[in-house]
């Protein structure tokens, strides 16, 4: 039995945030969890994915963030409590649907999970989905630690179910990924049987009227925050200084204010409904301070909820300064840590502090040297991505027109830096390389002579470049797709998707076609093996010369990392030292200078390539690519 | 450079001289030495970087610091000073006897014959050509029989990287080798056979170097676009320029004749053709080229020992026959062949100075060749 099934009321058991929140799910009832993995989201519905079976669940990967939602709702329609989760750039695609939602309401409670990732740790941006709460006139919780995330879910169906509304929660990658201790309650015994009442309508329309009942929910909400022990002070009566926090920010203030020692002179308001705001709540606790400091991932979200009911009282609260982004005191960009928090209360607040000596970093660094080899951010042994890339630069600089690879989402994004050997040249959203290229591929008319291809992976694929590659052929777009089909969700942990056979549960699922479907779309498709760089180089140019129309160069491989856990590896590769031409001209290191494949070593001495057997997957692609026939492969 | 830092003689200096100035010849002396350079379509390509100080690829190339002096000194033990059309032993017109090479040829196919009896003779092993295509992209190619010669007959008027194949191999080792170049190719086998680089190739073993006359080449790609406008996709069987005045280039594609003005192509003559100083193949055993107004005729320069014995038995095979060049004609040759010259030192002096540029030369050879090319109708 799994940590997070277990019915041990009042065990204290160790998770993750993303755990406790699958738990809190579980404690709660829920019957239908969906989601798109994204981090840092993934944990939650994987974890689920994991127990389904055992607690008679649906969990599914849905095909995009949109769909998760409306998998979830449409439980919540039927009476039963669903949750979906997603990361922040997921929740954009599932906007449409969210902002009709809340006008339809819902039944059974619904619960959207928004794990953000401030600095873009693993995405493409740092968007603060909060903003999302106020655009929609959604409840909106904020868990500051792993209990609470764990409560907090719980209490979002309750609140879902109370007001006949989605709940969001938005957790940060410091909850999601970090772990703790969580006390356990108990897990239900029953659960009620799913009926679509049919006397009951979700509509979005009539808009007016709709969205007047929503704002009237609303102000329900904002009544049970008032209550909310999610919200609460710590600190003197009359602190020199307030932090009003949420999230990440709470467990950051409190080693700040431990680190200063001034915990007697500086109070924290930790905010846990952070929409609507807990406005008398809030005015109460304003009269504490005239000095206030806002701590939070990324956004100034509450700094300026705050300030907007502060606006509203300031004849009853009088003069305050507020302290936070607007004013420097805390960067606009970025995540937080309590460094950047600690430096911010000491300069407000005139303390002497004597930093970590930057000596210790250089120490830490030291210590951990040895431990943690360095590793460049790309690529990993064998991947069947770097081979692909590889045939791209040889291709496009062969082909001489200057060709333009428009990204994607996924690990081949890293294809934008030296791993892909930078042949990359746009980055957006999923499904946006086919897209862009729809536009790009128009443009020959007016003049453009490159060639333009797209990247996409698989998952993308089927998650959002589509709709793009039905435009591309319906509009007579002419551009290259290569849709790179590694079998796997790969940048997010492996999870199944339409193309892979299998469902979240580990179920038999039938395969949809990637070739099939980009057939039936009008694409000229061509299927070739990356690890054959000299049939892709091939492929590749050939197909770049067509003028005319879509093309589609499926590169199948599967990734490295998940053909690693069910077969041998291919080949046994070594370097033969006396062809090894090292530095000398003819070489001068093609394999360790420009291919890079962490499998390959330089050894400085002795001036010759190395296969590292620890690292070297087998795939046999640096056989290719060795102007010597230095490097040989024996089947292993 | 007082600073003491080295100047580059790599890839990255190629890079600067030659790709970026757009005078590569595609001769094809920088590829199969290392990954970074490849051809497609009859240009040179750099893949990726390469930081060496010095590399082959620099020291081989025709269009970077030619020690002219060193180059001459090498095949003919003199320095470069016969500035009309370089050191020749003798100059006669000949044609190969056997129709099996005249019906191919462009000309009189002595090319062809001749290597075809270097080759049945045992002179040579291997020879290296450039195959004659329907789709006429030209690359080099080992070939060892008669039929694979005949393949290589007629001209495209379109230069490319056939001395690729002499580094490419495959080579068993210890092959004696022919090959037929344009004179940017010939310079360039000269200077691999100068460099003092560690060579990994066999040029060592090249005994036989048949250079073509070339007045211009033209480049492949927009070419090939050119005539697929004019002529659809028709597979192409011959291509022939008519001698000045008319100056027609008659293409025979899908058994029909097509006449396009040799105006209308030059704008596809590679621009390192215009700053080339060579018309007849210099640094060669034997240069052969068309006799202007004697139809089925070759005139062949005979210049090394190679070379003279060579034409002599296949003469006295009876391969080829010869004739004596008449004087009109020599002289027309050695006109055509100084005023190409002075055109280099024209178009070098328009792209910044004749000092700023991939050879050697005195300002008493510039001299001379300004001066005797003065008055030359062109």
């Amino acid at each position: 039995m799994s940590s997070i099934s277990q019915n041990a009321p009042g065990k204290t058991v160790l998770l993750m945030g993303n755990e406790a929140i699958a738990r809190g799910a579980l404690e709660a009832g829920v019957k239908v969890c969906a989601a798109y993995p994204g981090n840092p989201s993934s944990e939650i519905i994987g974890t689920l994915a994991k127990v389904a079976e055992e607690m008679a669940l649906h969990v599914e990967w849905s095909v995009n963030e949109k769909v998760a939602l409306e998998v979830a709702a449409a439980a919540s329609f039927a009476g039963l409590r669903g949750l979906c989760a997603m990361k922040q750039n997921g929740l954009n695609v599932a906007s449409d649907f969210l902002l009709n939602l809340n006008l339809s309401g819902s039944r059974g409670g619904l619960v959207l999970v928004v794990a953000d990732d401030p600095a873009g740790v693993s995405s493409s941006n740092e968007e603060d989905s909060r903003i999302f709460a106020k655009l929609g006139d959604l409840p909106l919780l904020e868990p500051a630690n792993f209990q609470e995330a764990k409560e907090m879910t719980k209490s979002a169906f309750e609140i879902s179910e109370q007001l006949g509304l989605p709940v969001l929660i938005r957790s940060v990658t410091r909850v999601s990924h970090a772990r703790g201790n969580v006390c356990l309650d108990e897990l239900p015994q029953s659960s009620p049987k799913p009926r679509f009442e049919n006397s009951q309508r979700f509509l979005a329309l009539p808009a007016v009227t709709n969205h007047r009942i929503l704002h009237e929910k609303l102000n329900r909400a904002k009544q049970m925050a008032e209550q909310s022990p999610f919200n609460f002070y710590r600190g003197p009566e009359k602190p020199e200084l307030m932090v009003i926090t949420s999230g990440s920010g709470w467990m950051y203030s409190l080693e700040a204010l431990i680190n200063l020692n001034v915990q007697e002179r500086v109070g924290v308001l930790k905010l846990g409904t952070t929409w609507p705001l807990p406005e008398s709540f809030v005015i109460e606790h304003l009269k504490k301070a005239d000095r206030i400091l806002f701590i939070e991932e990324v956004d100034p979200f509450l700094e300026n909820n705050v300030k907007e009911i502060y606006a509203q009282s300031c004849l009853v609260l009088g003069l305050k300064a507020f302290f936070g982004k607007a004013s420097k005191h805390i960067p606009d960009v970025g995540d937080l840590n309590p460094e950047i928090v600690t430096h911010a209360i000491q300069n407000l607040i005139q303390v002497s502090y004597e930093p970590r000596p930057a000596v210790y970093a250089m120490r830490a660094h030291e210590a951990t040297a040895e431990l943690v080899p360095a590793r460049a951010l790309g690529f990993c042994a064998g991947c069947p991505h770097r081979a692909t890339y590889w045939a791209v630069k040889i291709a496009l600089a062969l082909d001489g027109r200057d060709g333009v690879v428009l990204g994607d989402i996924g690990c081949y994004s890293l294809g934008l830096g030296p791993s892909g050997f930078g042949q990359m040249r746009t980055l957006h959203a999923m499904g946006s390389g086919t897209g862009l290229a729809c536009g790009l591929g128009q443009l020959s008319r007016f003049g453009l002579e490159q060639p333009v291809i797209a990247v996409c992976g698989d998952s993308t694929f089927y998650h959002a470049a589509m709709p793009a590659l039905a435009n591309a052929y319906y509009n007579g777009a002419n551009f290259l797709l290569l849709l790179l089909d590694n079998s796997a969700t790969a940048m997010t942990g492996f999870q199944p998707h339409p193309g892979t056979g299998s469902t979240a549960t580990g179920k038999e699922a039938p395969v949809i076609d990637l070739k099939a479907i980009c057939e039936v779309f009008g694409a000229h498709v061509e299927v070739v093996d990356p690890f054959d760089v000299a049939a892709t180089v091939e492929t590749f140019l050939r197909l770049l010369q067509e003028e005319k129309g879509v093309k589609v160069l499926i590169l199948k491989r599967e990734c490295a990392l998940v053909s690693a856990k069910h077969q041998k590896r291919l080949y046994q590769v070594e370097v033969e030292e006396e062809r090894c031409l090292g530095e000398t001209c003819g070489c001068n290191r093609l394999c360790t200078r420009i291919f890079k494949c962490p499998g390959l070593m330089w050894d400085k001495g002795a001036g010759k390539a190395r296969i590292d057997e620890a690292i070297c997957t087998g795939c046999g692609v640096c056989t290719e690519i060795c102007p010597a026939s230095a490097i040989r492969k024996e089947k292993a | 450079m007082e600073t003491g830092e080295k100047v580059n003689k790599g890839l990255k200096a190629l890079e600067e001289k030659v790709f970026g100035n757009d005078q590569c010849t595609a001769c094809g002396a920088c590829l199969s030495l290392c990954p970074y350079l490849r051809s497609w379509k009859g240009r040179v390509v750099k893949l990726d970087d390469c930081n060496l100080e010095e590399g082959r690829c620099f020291a081989y190339c025709p269009r970077t610091e030619v020690d002219l002096d060193e180059v001459y000194q090498r095949i003919f033990g003199k320095n470069y000073e016969e500035i009309e059309i370089g050191p020749f032993k003798r100059i006669v017109m000949a044609r190969a006897k056997n129709p099996l090479f005249t019906k191919k040829a462009q000309t009189g196919g002595v090319v062809s014959s001749l290597i075809d009896f270097a080759l049945r003779e045992g002179m040579i092993q291997s020879g290296i050509l450039t195959p004659r295509d329907g789709d006429l992209l030209p690359q080099g190619k080992i070939i060892t029989g008669r039929k694979a010669v005949l393949g290589c007959a007629g001209s495209s008027y379109v230069s490319g990287p056939t001395l690729e194949a002499l580094n490419r191999g495959p080579w068993k080792g210890q092959e004696r080798i022919g090959i037929v170049g344009l004179p940017c190719q010939v310079l360039a086998l000269a200077r691999m056979k100068n460099s003092t680089l560690e060579k990994k190739t066999p040029i060592d073993r090249v005994d036989l170097v048949i250079g073509l006359f070339c007045t211009w080449a033209l480049d492949y790609k927009p070419f090939m676009a050119f005539l697929k406008q004019r002529i659809g996709n028709r597979s192409i069987k011959k291509l022939n320029i008519t001698p000045p005045p008319e100056r027609i280039l008659e293409v025979l594609a899908g058994g029909e004749h097509y006449q396009i003005p040799v105006d209308d192509i030059r704008s596809f003559i590679r621009p390192s053709c215009r700053v080339c100083l060579d018309m007849t193949s210099e640094l060669s055993d034997l240069s052969i080229g068309t006799v202007e107004g004697k139809e089925g005729w070759n005139t062949v320069i005979i210049r090394t020992a190679m070379g003279e014995n060579l034409l002599k038995q296949a003469k006295k095979a009876g391969v080829i026959e010869t004739r004596t060049l008449p004087k009109d004609h020599l002289n027309h040759l050695k006109e055509a062949s100084i005023l190409k010259k002075r055109r280099a030192l024209d178009a070098l002096n328009e792209k910044g100075g004749i000092e700023k540029n991939y050879f050697t030369l005195s300002a008493d050879l510039i001299k001379r060749i300004l001066s005797e090319s003065e008055g030359i109708r062109p």
